[in-house]
């Protein structure tokens, strides 16, 4: 999985590109928790080039997001999901606890509001 | 292989409370009289055409699983499913001396609260052994029924077997293994297996670290299995809130299905807060998940209700 970094006032905007699953998802654990220890507390995940997610994904982001709200005051928003993967934080829930934004602008911006 | 399901809910009996049952009828009225029923003999087809949280309830007795193979009666976990087999092996045996061997997972309530109740163990000349990787198993039963906690203490009918957990034993011609589980005081997952068709066990176990390498040990064990009995207890973000509690939830019970290349993948260990419509909203949010993610998979999907049975 390719992930990227943007950081534009104090927002940290992590881009994935490939499968987010049981292979891949330790990866994306790491890269964000490293963020998390440098003091970053406020993550958009762009799930644009994310054409599946399993269980693994799911768990990694319910964590970080749990994490970063109890620990940090701070937050995961995602932003631009797949219709595939979109419904699969639907039936499993997550679209209820988390902010998802249709683009990583506004999910950037929901952050100063 | 045949199994029956005769307990399939966690933590504590979940008897059907009349409100659920009044609403089950509400409904079905109101769905008859919307599909126009005027007469008895269009009363078997419209039942079959009832959602299954309406027609049918999964069933409020804990953990209790019955396999016949090679002749043999195995009992998987003892919690208060185990009454109703007991009074059924009784019915069964037509007077003749009962032969059951009971493999426990674990020793919580929910896994071992029917043995008070087992009433073949009330004759002592049926033959009844309980097997266990843990050490004490008959000081733990019999502790639960202590005079301070039940009337009577536990039957001396029973044989115990203390299991190595490393080593594959024998009943009869029935091969089982036996595989260490995630839970809170330890539980045993057991593979069993007759002939060229295996049925796996796996109930109370958590599954926290997904990735690949972190569940291989769990998926070798469970690989080509014919049938997984999987711990499903929670929805995936309850799951998360409970950390430790030493349960899991149909999305990771999929994807450990699918990594092993199990054929038959059956939730079980119901969450007692959660009513008929809710397991089976589950159920086809389960079954939504795999035809979006592993649509070319041929994993059967069940959720046990009492009474499910079926040959393998």
């Amino acid at each position: 999985m390719k992930i990227e970094e943007n950081i534009l006032n104090d927002v940290s905007s992590i881009k994935l590109e490939g499968r987010f699953d049981a292979n891949t998802s330790d990866a994306v654990e790491k890269f964000i928790r490293e963020k998390i220890e440098k003091g970053c507390s406020q993550f958009v995940l762009n799930m644009e080039n994310v054409s599946f997610i399993s269980s693994a994904g799911l768990r990694v982001v319910i964590i970080i997001a749990r994490e970063l709200r109890n620990e940090h005051q701070g937050d995961l928003h995602i932003a631009v999901l797949q219709p595939s993967v979109k419904r699969v934080f639907e039936i499993s829930g997550l679209n209820n606890i988390l902010k998802i934004f249709d683009d990583e602008q506004t999910a950037t911006e929901a952050f100063s509001k | 292989m045949y199994i029956r399901f005769w307990g399939v809910r966690g933590s504590i009996a979940t008897p059907l409370t009349n409100v659920e049952l009044e609403v089950k009828i509400e409904t079905a009225v109101k769905l008859g009289i919307k599909a126009g029923i005027t007469g008895d003999s269009q009363v078997p087809d419209f039942l079959e055409s009832l959602p299954l949280h309406i027609r049918r309830t999964v069933g409020g007795d804990t953990a209790c699983v019955e396999i016949q193979a090679g002749g043999k009666i195995l009992i998987l976990d003892a919690g208060t499913g185990l009454r109703r087999l007991g009074l059924d092996l009784i019915k069964r045996s037509g007077g003749n001396p009962i032969e059951a061997h009971i493999l426990m997972t674990h020793t919580h309530w929910d896994h071992i609260s029917g043995i008070p109740f087992f009433v073949p163990a009330f004759s002592s000349e049926n033959n009844l052994t309980f097997y266990s990787p843990f050490p004490g198993l008959k000081e733990r039963l019999a502790r639960q029924q202590n005079s301070e906690y039940f009337p009577a203490p536990l039957s001396p009918t029973f044989r115990f077997v203390r299991l190595n957990e490393h080593k594959q034993f024998q009943i009869g011609d029935v091969k089982i293994d036996i595989f260490p589980l995630n839970h809170p005081g330890g539980s045993y997952s057991y593979r069993i297996t007759y002939g060229n068709k295996t049925i796996i066990y796996a109930t109370d176990s958590e599954y926290k670290e997904l990735s690949t390498n972190s569940v291989k040990p769990f998926t070798d064990f469970f690989h080509g299995t014919d049938m997984l009995i999987f711990d499903a207890q929670y929805t995936m973000l309850e799951n998360v809130e409970k950390e430790d509690w030493g349960h899991s939830n149909v999305f990771t019970g999929i994807d450990m299905a699918i990594e092993a290349k199990v054929k038959k993948l059956v939730f079980i260990h119901h969450e007692p807060g959660y009513n008929d419509e809710k397991l089976y909203t589950i159920l086809l949010k389960a079954k939504e998940y795999v035809d979006i993610n592993h649509p070319k998979v041929p994993l059967e999907l069940l959720l046990a209700y009492e009474g499910l049975c079926m040959t393998l």
